[in-house]
């Protein structure tokens, strides 16, 4: 048996997924080859742990509440003395619900913020609005002309800071013509935030910004 | 064999994410980690409810703390660790507060963890996992955790089934030196 038949076979033999022939046709392999029997061991070392650490049963609704719960709270961000700061981070709440209320008060709720496409979207535009509820930043954007994503692409909502600080709003994929509305949410603190941006993204596993601005909008203009 | 393997984002980098107010990087950090402390809760508490407290209650307040994780003491995992059994404690107190009911335990002292106390448990696993690279670990994950068959997994991934099949292999080869030799696969990240 070569090295890329027995690569082929070892994790699904595991998995339970081989047919009966190529169970047997693995099976006879491992009977007459020692360095195959010893990476099996290895490999089905790796597997029974994966097994038990699965067989948990931890509810998928229980990350969704984490996340919701997350969200309607303002992360801390100094090193060090919570207690100091936890006085600290209810007056800075009020402040920021404040701040909202007065952000939604003080535009009219039918215009929101313009974004200005950048050079690769020219054509393209957006309007976002939003206001505080609950501790949260319920946002709604309207893009439009926005360029064509990859199968594997999505756009990604931002408020930003100039030091490279950065809240996600969430992420979302556009029509390609006309107007596409989406509804996101973000911690109240976001409206202390300067700037606001629409990124394309690849997703690829990392929860950081590609950087790649689509639209822009400057919310020191409010 | 493969093609350009994409590194892993490594725990101290989404925790970082995370104390700048970065949700996608807390979601990133339950996948991995949410499993071996709900394992903690079970075992110490002895309670399946009050073990998906303890998650929650663990992950925010790594969402609240994050700024105060400080890298040069110890890894994520062992802060989260730390954070889980003072949780668990907190939990407990607050469940000795009312009579047991039938079925309810008080907290059970049981070794494991991070620190190395014994053999290899769901944090070593998961703290191996974080390491490994991401086109192994998203094998492993929809194969173990989210239970796809190995054709599922082509056609999820748009990745042809025999390369889904070798990197099975290999996912679970890497995941074992991982485990054993830990300091290795830091190196090989570098």
């Amino acid at each position: 048996m070569t090295e890329d038949r027995f690569e082929q076979l070892l994790g699904p033999y595991l998995l339970g997924e081989l047919t009966a022939e190529e169970k047997r046709e693995l099976e006879g392999h491992l009977e007459e080859c020692s360095g195959c029997r010893d990476e099996l061991a290895r490999a089905r070392k790796a597997h029974d742990l994966l097994r038990e650490l699965a067989a948990g049963g931890l509810s998928p609704e229980l990350k969704e509440r984490v996340l919701a719960r997350a969200r309607g709270e303002i992360p801390a961000r100094s090193r060090g003395g919570w207690r100091i700061w936890v006085p600290a981070a209810a007056l800075l709440a009020i402040a920021f619900l404040c701040a909202g209320l007065l952000w939604t008060i003080t535009k009219d709720s039918s215009k929101g913020i313009s974004l200005a496409a950048t050079a690769p979207s020219s054509e393209g535009g957006g309007e976002v609005s939003g206001e505080v509820e609950g501790g949260n930043l319920q946002i709604e954007l309207v893009v439009w002309g926005l360029p064509e994503l990859q199968k594997d692409e999505y756009y990604e909502l931002w408020y930003a800071k100039e030091d490279g600080g950065r809240i996600s709003c969430g992420t979302f994929r556009a029509q390609q013509a006309g107007k596409t509305t989406v509804n996101l949410t973000a911690p109240a603190n976001a409206v202390s935030y300067p700037q606001i941006e629409v990124t394309r993204e690849p997703d690829d596993g990392d929860p950081g910004s590609s950087g790649e601005k689509v639209l822009i909008g400057d919310l020191r203009r409010l | 064999m493969f093609g350009p393997v994409v590194r892993a984002v490594e725990d101290e980098e989404l925790i970082r994410r995370v104390a700048e107010g970065d949700d996608r990087a807390l979601s990133e950090l339950y996948d991995r980690y949410s499993r071996p402390v709900y394992a903690t809760g079970t075992r110490l508490l002895g309670d399946a409810h009050l073990a998906e407290e303890l998650v929650q209650e663990a992950f925010m307040s790594i969402w609240r703390a994050a700024g105060s994780f400080d890298p040069g003491r110890a890894s994520f995992a062992t802060w989260l660790y730390r954070i889980t059994r003072n949780r668990a404690l907190d939990l407990n107190r607050r469940r000795q507060v009312r009579p047991f009911s039938a079925g309810e335990e008080p907290l059970r002292n049981v070794s494991g963890g991070p620190e190395p106390e014994g053999g290899v448990d769901g944090w070593d696993v998961a703290r191996a996992l974080s390491r490994i690279p991401e086109e192994h670990r998203e094998v492993l994950t929809l194969a173990y955790f989210e239970g796809l068959s190995q054709r599922e997994i082509s056609r999820r991934t748009g990745v042809p089934l025999g390369t889904i099949k070798s990197r099975t292999t290999a996912a679970l080869k890497r995941l074992h030196r991982s485990l054993v030799n830990p300091a290795a696969e830091e190196s090989r990240r570098d």
